[in-house]
Formats: C-alpha cells, structure tokens, sequence
C-alpha cells in the first residue's frame, strides 16, 4: 500500500546532490504530484567533489561539474533559502518571509564549511562551494606559498592541489595526517607521497589559532608561528539545522534520521545534514558522495511508502584523490593493523589491499588499481548482489 | 530516442551509475562504465536519467 494519494505536494529544501537524487526518486517511485527544489545558491545543482581537485588544479572548466539539468516535471527554485519550519502548518518560511505549503518534506540543506577566523579577520579560504573554488584559485594564482589547516580528506586533496600548482605546502592539524579517517598503515602511505613531493607537516596538538587582522596572515601551530600567502582551513564541516532550530525535529550534531532516512510524520532527510546512530550507539555523520545518494534514494522510498520502504544493506564506498594516488574505499578500515595484499605493491604506488578481523575481511581498498566497484565492495566484505535500490 | 554520452576521461569507476540504474549501466573488468544499451528505449529513460545524475564527476550525459 502506499500513501502516495495523500501525498500532493512535496517540497525538497536543499540543491544539491541529495536534493536532486530524492526529487528523482520520488519520480521512480511514481509519485506525480508537484515537487519544488528549495535551494540557497545560485548555480544550479553541481558536483563538490572536482572542487578540491580538477577545478582547483584549472585542469577542469567550472561548468563541467554542473550535474544533468533535473527533469522538467520538477521545480527548482535558485536562491531561495529557507529560513524557517511551520511543521503543524506544513510550511518552509523563506528568507524573504514567503510561506511555501507541502504535504510532504525532504530535508537535504548538507552542510557548510567551519571557519576558524575570528570576528573582524578575514582572508580565510574554505573550499565548499563553487564560488569557495573560484576565489581561493584566483587567490592562488599569485601567492607562492599555502598553509592548509586540517589534514583530513579535504585538506590533504587541497594541499595536493597545491603542491601540483607549484606552491610550497605546509598541512597542520591537531593530530597526524589522516588517521582517524584510515588508520595508521594507509595515512603512513599517504604521508609518505605528499612529503615526496615537497609537502609539509605541522602537528599541532593543541589546535590552532589564525593571526592577522584583518587579514589572516599566519597560524599560530602551538611550538611555532608559521605564514604563508594563503592560508585555507579544511577543518570539517557543519550541518545546516539552523533553519530548525525553532522546529521540534531532533538536532544532535546534525538531524536525526532513522534507518529508513525519517525524522518526523511525512518528513524525511537525507545527506550531509544527518546524523544516524545505530543500536543506541553514538549519533554519526557521513558526510560522502555515495551516502547523499543512498539516502537520497532512500528518503524518496520512505516519504511514499513509509515503514514499508525496504531497508538497504549498509556498503559504505568512498575515495579519495591525492598525491598522485587514486584511493577507492570499501568498509572500515581498522586501525593499529597492517593489510594484506592482493595484487599490486603498495611502494610501486598500484595495489589491492584488503584488511580482516577474526577472519572476516571487514575494508579493502584500491590504489591506482581499477576493478569493478562491486569488487571491491565483495573484498570488503559487502556482500556484492544487487544494488540496494528500495 | 535518447542517447548516452561518456565522457572517458572523466570517468573515475566509482560504479554509482551502476547502482542506481543496473539495467543501463555496468562497470567491465577494468572498471570502465559501460553501456548496456545503445538507444535508450523510452521504459528506461528515467533510470537513465537516474543513473548519470549520481555520477559525482559528471560523465554522464543523457541526451534526448
Ligand atoms: C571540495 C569537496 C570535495 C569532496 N570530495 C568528495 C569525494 O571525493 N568523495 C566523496 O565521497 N565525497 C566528497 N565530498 C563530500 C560530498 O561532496 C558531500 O558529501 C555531498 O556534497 C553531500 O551532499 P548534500 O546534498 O547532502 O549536501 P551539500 O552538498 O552540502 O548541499 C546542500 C545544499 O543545500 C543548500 N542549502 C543549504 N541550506 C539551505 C537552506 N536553508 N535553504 C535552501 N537550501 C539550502 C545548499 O546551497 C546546497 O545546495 C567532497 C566535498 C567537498 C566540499
Ligand atoms: S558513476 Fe560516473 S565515475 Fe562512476 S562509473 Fe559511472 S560514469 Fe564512471
């Protein structure tokens, strides 16, 4: 049964990869009625993931991120930002105070990039939208050194960037490059082909503090002060809630959703702007390309057909672009445990490499090494079937 | 009929093509995206749609 009749008119708050995916959905799952893009910038929907690198190297035109234009039968507003919930009058309020009605919502505003500058400092560069790029580049083109504040995926494809730019490179951050995010073995690895090619590191165990005002000009590291031309801070993101806040929908770091992307009666959400817990454990993020897309899918399923929507299998994928290594990511790796591996050689630069626990193979990961997606996923030990289309 | 346009080049195998509309798309060995129809008869155009819509690196272009 679905309740798809009850359902008119459903509105998407957000632009981006998740909003367009669900508004696509909702159409897969039959829905006919009116669906209304709700989306802050004025670019249409486009891609983050070249930002950081092809766009940022001025490999790749900007345009050449721009997604496939969504279908006619889907109205997409741009620059209309919605600044408020009237959940019992099922209404987005915009900034400009206009009252947009639904039966239906989808919540997918993603997040925005932390800053560290303080008040009065400006000169910080971040990289989260298209227009982020387009002036840290410009800033780029005449500076001859960059301080890249966090070492996380993001920071370290942007130091990569621009190491191949010519700059000097020095990353800082409060711990060792990339840890937390892949463990010691992979991060070591990583480490080792950014120093290869000139870059820096600074740990900074306290955290750091942006100097300069108004403009930033230098990070204060703790043990030493270092400057630089450029200084861009990649030190994670936050979720955009504000909107809610006045709403009854949970906030914890981010919106909850359960497993099937629901946050309230007829209101579900999907991307960067969630967090999810399992079993009561800790509320989590995902914040990647290949969640916003499952959950997107997810969200529209679950908006039509409710408790009913089948519940995808969990197969994390996601990778990453730097220092010449093309790094492809299946399951989680453990921490404190080298891999095995399956083909290539890690030192030549090209390999397959898989991680177990108790046995069971629990990650694998390819470096410069094509194969099938759903490979790699198997070698994680996903199970590989069919996709998880609900 | 509607056709699809790879661009190779920018194709990166990260197979969510693949996922989203399997009767369209597959990744070869190699993981190269590859088509599984020439013209994209009108019963799949959505799914199409779907599919080049995920790509994160834009290489896919559905033209009707
Ligand atoms: C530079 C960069 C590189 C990346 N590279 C990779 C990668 O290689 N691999 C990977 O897996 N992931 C990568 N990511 C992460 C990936 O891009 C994100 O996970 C993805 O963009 C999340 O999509 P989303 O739609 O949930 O949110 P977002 O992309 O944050 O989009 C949110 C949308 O909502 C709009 N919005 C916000 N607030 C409002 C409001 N109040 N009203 C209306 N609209 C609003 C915004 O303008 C935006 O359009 C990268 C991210 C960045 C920034
Ligand atoms: S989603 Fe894009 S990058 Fe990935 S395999 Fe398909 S075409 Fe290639």
């Amino acid at each position: 049964m679905t309740r798809a009749s009850s359902l008119r008119r459903v509105v998407v708050a957000g632009g981006s990869i998740a909003a367009v995916t669900a508004a696509e959905g909702l159409r897969l799952q039959g829905f006919d009625g009116d669906i209304t893009l709700l989306a802050e910038e004025d670019h249409p929907p486009y891609s983050r993931v070249p930002l950081s690198k092809g766009i940022l190297a001025g490999r790749e035109a900007l345009g050449s991120a721009t997604l496939p234009p969504v279908a006619g039968d889907v109205t997409v507003r741009l620059g209309a930002t919605a600044a408020r919930l009237h959940e019992e009058h099922r209404r987005v309020v915009l900034a400009d105070g206009e009252e947009v009605p639904y039966d239906g919502l989808v919540i997918a505003t993603g997040a925005r990039a932390r800053r560290l500058a303080g008040p009065g400092q400006t000169g910080e560069c971040v990289v989260r939208t298209r227009d982020d790029a387009t002036r840290l580049a410009a800033r780029l083109d005449t500076a001859g050194s960059v301080i890249v504040v966090g070492a996380g995926f993001l920071g370290m494809e942007i130091a990569s960037t621009c190491a191949v730019l010519g700059k000097t490179v020095t990353v800082v951050d409060r711990d060792p490059p990339l840890r937390r995010l892949v463990g010691e073995w992979l991060a070591d690895l990583v480490v080792q082909a950014a120093r290869e090619r000139g870059v820096e590191f600074a740990l900074a165990p306290d955290g750091v503090q942006l100097l300069g005002r108004p403009e930033v000009q230098a990070v204060d590291c703790g043990d030493r002060i270092a400057t630089a031309d450029v200084i861009v801070s990649a030190v994670g993101d936050l979720p955009n809630t504000e909107w809610l806040a006045d709403s009854r929908l949970p906030l914890h770091g981010g919106l909850v959703v359960d497993e099937r992307c629901r946050v309230a009666p007829d209101i579900v959400a999907a991307g960067d702007v969630t967090v999810s817990r399992t079993h009561g454990g800790p509320y989590r993020r995902s914040p990647h390309w290949t969640s916003a897309v499952v959950q997107g899918q997810l969200a529209a399923a679950a908006l039509v057909h409710g408790r009913e929507t089948p519940l995808p299998r969990p197969d994390p994928y996601y990778w990453t672009e730097q220092f010449g290594l093309d790094i492809k990511i299946s399951g989680e790796i453990p921490h404190g445990q080298p891999p095995t591996v399956l083909a290539g050689d890690p030192r030549q630069g090209s390999a397959l490499l898989q991680w177990s626990l108790s046995d069971r193979p629990v990650a694998a990961v390819a470096i410069n090494h094509r194969l099938p997606v759903v490979t790699l996923k198997r070698l994680g030990g996903r199970a590989a079937g069919p996709p998880v289309m609900p | 009929m509607a056709t699809i346009e790879v661009d190779r080049d920018r194709c990166e195998g990260h197979g969510l093509c693949e996922q989203t509309a399997p009767e369209v798309y597959r990744l070869d060995d190699d993981g190269e995206v590859e088509l599984l129809v020439g013209e994209v008869p009108p019963e799949l155009l959505v799914t199409a749609e779907a599919g080049a819509r995920v790509c994160p690196v834009a290489a896919l272009r559905v033209r009707r």
